[in-house]
């Protein structure tokens, strides 16, 4: 039985198609982040740092420096909230897959949860439902992350360097515009792949590693270790990404 | 796997909320604590800077009353040095004055005795000797002669 066999519960409702799982990660994943980032500004103080906070205004400097370290604080605000919010939200989605799995075993056809008969017949009987994986290991969660990156980019490129812009498009030559268009589409396209597949590889071999039951234990640690690692830097990434894209649009520089 | 464009919107959606609920109530607070650090930083320093100018102009200032002090002390031993020298110089000068006073004045005591014995002692042996020579060569002579006769002697007698 493979990963990719795990079927995900679907709810129909008024024409809707809800996945109940990415649902409910997107959820944790928000609330998770919420009460994270409460607990570290919980006791703000300007001269003695509590060691949480000491962790945020890093992060923050992080994030300040990597868009544009030369604008003041207060007039990169919006951009280093936004590059905070990213870096949290999706290390955080990263790492909820990680620990633990919630599958659930079921023989009937349940429509509601979008099980049909010809489910069960391609599974033999009976369908194993995951209730639990990280929202990035689901494309349609990283695009709806990249759509906001790009919608986000191409507004601030509007409104604050129109002429710029346009410009950019047919730069160096007009007879690069082709190419220009493909690279705008290319840049949401690969945020939203490129997190999606790493999260999503990381847990089909986690699902993998468990097939071998107790044996697996050492490499499922292993990997649990190095998914660590890869959502640390899957979230670095589209964090700065993002930034670079944001201060390219918004910073013009004269030539 | 399929894809639900649903997924999309809630997670477009969630990440809104958590966005505005993040830059609300924790990344506002703690930019707002970041900025109001660096202007303390910038304040302490600028008081760092304000009381070091401080300091220094405060050391000076200490210098040049040292130096004033110094050379106040100077003068006043100066002054009581060329007072003392004064002094000593009147207290000599004064002695050496009243020396020369007693002095003179005990010459001229000794001189006028002298003067005075030498009268008394002259006219003593005038009449003595008008007396013996009268004794001895009993013979008139007039009182002119005779005074003259004895003055006679008694310059041979004086010049010896």
């Amino acid at each position: 039985m493979k990963y990719g066999m795990h079927l995900f519960p679907e709810l129909n409702v008024g024409g809707l198609t809800i996945d109940i799982s990415s649902f409910i990660a997107i959820t944790v994943s928000v609330i998770i982040t919420f009460v994270l980032a409460r607990l570290a500004v919980r006791n703000l103080s300007v001269d003695n740092p509590s060691r949480m906070q000491n962790f945020l205004e890093w992060v923050v400097d992080f994030v300040h420096n990597t868009i544009a370290s030369t604008m003041p604080l207060s007039k990169v605000k919006p951009y280093i909230n936004l590059g905070m919010t990213l870096i949290m939200f999706i290390f955080i989605s990263n790492l909820l897959g990680l620990p633990f799995g919630i599958v659930t075993e079921t023989h009937s056809v349940n429509e509601t949860l979008g099980i049909t008969q010809a489910d069960l017949d391609k599974h033999g009987g009976h369908v194993e439902i995951a209730w639990w994986k990280s929202p990035t290991a689901d494309l349609a969660v990283t695009a709806g992350l990249a759509l906001i990156v790009f919608g986000l980019v191409h507004f601030l490129g509007l409104k604050l360097n129109r002429k710029h812009y346009f410009k950019h498009y047919f730069e160096p030559y007009p007879i690069f515009f082709p190419l220009n268009i493909i690279e705008e589409l290319a840049k949401p396209l690969t945020l939203a792949l490129r997190l999606y597949a790493n999260i999503f590889a990381g847990e089909i071999l986690i699902a993998t590693i468990l097939m071998l039951g107790w044996v697996g234990t050492p490499f499922l640690i292993a990997w649990q270790g190095f998914s660590l690692f890869v959502g640390a830097i899957q979230a670095f990434l589209f964090t700065i990404l993002t930034m670079v894209y944001i201060s390219k649009t918004t910073v013009h520089e004269e030539h | 796997m399929s894809l639900h464009w649903e997924s999309t919107v809630y997670a477009i959606i969630a990440f809104g909320i958590l966005y505005w609920l993040l830059s609300k109530y924790a990344f506002g607070p703690l930019l707002s604590i970041m900025e109001k650090r660096r202007l303390l930083v910038l304040e302490q320093m600028d008081s760092a800077e304000a009381s070091r100018k401080q300091a220094a102009q405060q050391l000076e200032e200490q210098k040049l009353a040292l130096q004033q002090a110094r050379k106040e002390a100077y003068d006043i031993i100066e002054q009581a040095k060329l007072t003392s020298v004064k002094q000593a110089d009147e207290i000599v000068q004064a002695a050496k004055s009243e020396a020369n006073r007693v002095k003179e004045n005990a010459v001229q005591d000794i001189t006028s005795e002298k003067n005075k014995a030498i009268a008394a002692l002259r006219s003593e042996v005038s009449g003595m000797s008008v007396q013996i020579a009268s004794k001895i060569i009993e013979k008139q002579i007039d009182e002119k002669s005779q005074e003259q006769l004895v003055d006679q002697y008694l310059k041979e007698v004086g010049s010896k």
